[in-house]
């Protein structure tokens, strides 16, 4: 074949799946952007297949802890009270109004329970699942906490409105349980700047500030950006840039200055001195000359 | 060749959109300059603003807060300039004694450079 055949059989190629991409955006309905309205049955349902297949190839690497037995028991109960109740209500409680108006509305997860291995319970709870709404847990509660969830849903089909409201009104300080189940979701080992770049992530950092190697907004400055944010003299412009005042501002920045902006997001000291290890990483690759614009450019 | 009236018409028409504006920012540089802001921040415009205490003042006009405290309105900014310590005391920005007018005129500059600059 000579060298015109091959193109112009590439270029039909080409046009063929343009084609087949525009026609996919518009029959499947992708430019309705509203939450009221569901996709297409067909899309529904190719979404979902896709999602089943994905989730459990993934889930195989998922390693069922010895000792695992599903449990209705009143940690578990707590635990799923104040993590998942909310957007997947619970037997015989309806989710919060706000959930009700998801796209897709959280499943009651009764149903999960009995459909899924808890490999793949604990998955999408480690995970979460991308544009769905589901948030990942991981680093923000302990390997022990996703478990004794997984648990507690895997135990869910047995029980009814009264055996879960029996279970979550026994006693106990929730606040304190659950500041604590954060403050062990990292252990103070060697300062990890990829655990830190991912804790960036699940505690939404890259919202507010531009942060090279993470994807967003470019434009953001809801905060400043952090590119070099670790060879700044002061942190918050107010607290001097030395040994451990990053992490310690990032863990709680109102105790640096009452009168910040910056919220406090719940990161454990442990989880920030990764995210520091991080952010340091930035500002030793992009020197100081980086940021400057240069005298041409004026 | 262009005759001297049309060139002389031209300057004219130009004249009341740019030269107040101009003037302006010669200005805030001059005081950029003179309380030596450039130090600490990288600023749009003026050459040597390059320090890296504090942070960059390159997209002002797009950051909701003022020093992390306070609502970006072209008040609250000239107020920090003038006082820093007067919005936020534990603020590490030195209070350089800048008059209300200067500030002023800094915190419309800052507000307007990263637009300018085209960024």
């Amino acid at each position: 074949m000579n060298r015109r055949g091959v193109l112009s059989i590439a270029a039909g190629g080409v046009a063929v799946f343009a084609a087949l991409g525009v026609a996919l955006f518009f029959l499947g309905e992708f430019h309705r952007l509203s939450a009221i309205q569901q996709h297409p049955r067909w899309v529904y349902a190719g979404l979902s297949v896709v999602r089943d297949t994905v989730v459990s190839i993934r889930a195989r690497d998922v390693g069922l802890p010895a000792d695992f037995a599903p449990e209705a028991g009143p940690t578990g109960a707590r635990l799923f009270d104040a993590h998942c109740r909310a957007c997947h209500g619970a037997p015989g409680v309806a989710p919060d109004d706000f959930a009700l108006g998801m796209m897709p509305v959280p499943p009651p997860l009764v149903e999960t329970a009995r459909e899924r291995p808890p490999e793949q319970i604990y998955w999408f709870i480690r995970n979460g699942l991308k544009m769905s709404g589901m948030p990942a847990w991981h680093l923000r509660l302990t390997e022990a906490e996703m478990w004794r969830i997984t648990a507690f849903v895997e135990a869910m089909p047995l029980l009814t409105r009264a055996d879960w409201l029996d279970l979550v009104a026994a006693p106990g300080d929730d606040s304190a349980r659950v500041a604590e189940a954060r403050t062990g979701a990292a252990e103070d080992g060697p300062h990890d700047a990829e655990r830190g770049r991912i804790a960036m992530q699940v505690h939404a950092c890259r919202s507010c500030h531009v942060i090279p190697g993470m994807v967003g907004d470019p434009d953001v400055r809801v905060g400043p950006p952090l590119g070099d944010v670790a060879a700044r003299r002061y942190i918050g412009g107010v607290l001097p840039n030395r040994g451990d005042a990053l992490a310690r501002w990032i863990a709680d920045p109102r105790a640096a200055d009452p009168m910040s902006l910056m919220p406090d997001l719940g990161v454990p000291l442990p989880l920030a001195r990764d995210m520091a290890a991080y952010l340091r990483t930035l500002s030793s690759s992009n020197s100081v000359e980086r940021d400057v614009p240069s005298e041409s450019s004026r | 060749m262009r005759s001297p009236a049309l060139i002389l018409a031209g300057g004219l028409l130009a004249m009341p959109a740019t030269a107040p504006a101009q003037e302006a920012a010669e200005d805030a540089r001059a005081l950029v300059a003179r309380h030596g802001c450039g130090t600490c921040h990288v600023i749009p415009g003026v050459p040597g603003a390059d320090g890296r205490t504090g942070p960059p003042l390159d997209a002002l006009e797009r950051q909701p807060y003022v020093a992390g405290v306070v609502p970006n309105t072209a008040d609250l900014l000239a107020a920090f300039i003038a006082d820093p310590q007067g919005i936020d005391p534990r603020s590490a920005m030195p209070d350089l004694d800048i008059p209300a007018a200067e500030a002023r005129r800094l915190a419309l500059y800052l507000r307007r450079a990263g637009r300018e600059d085209g960024r």
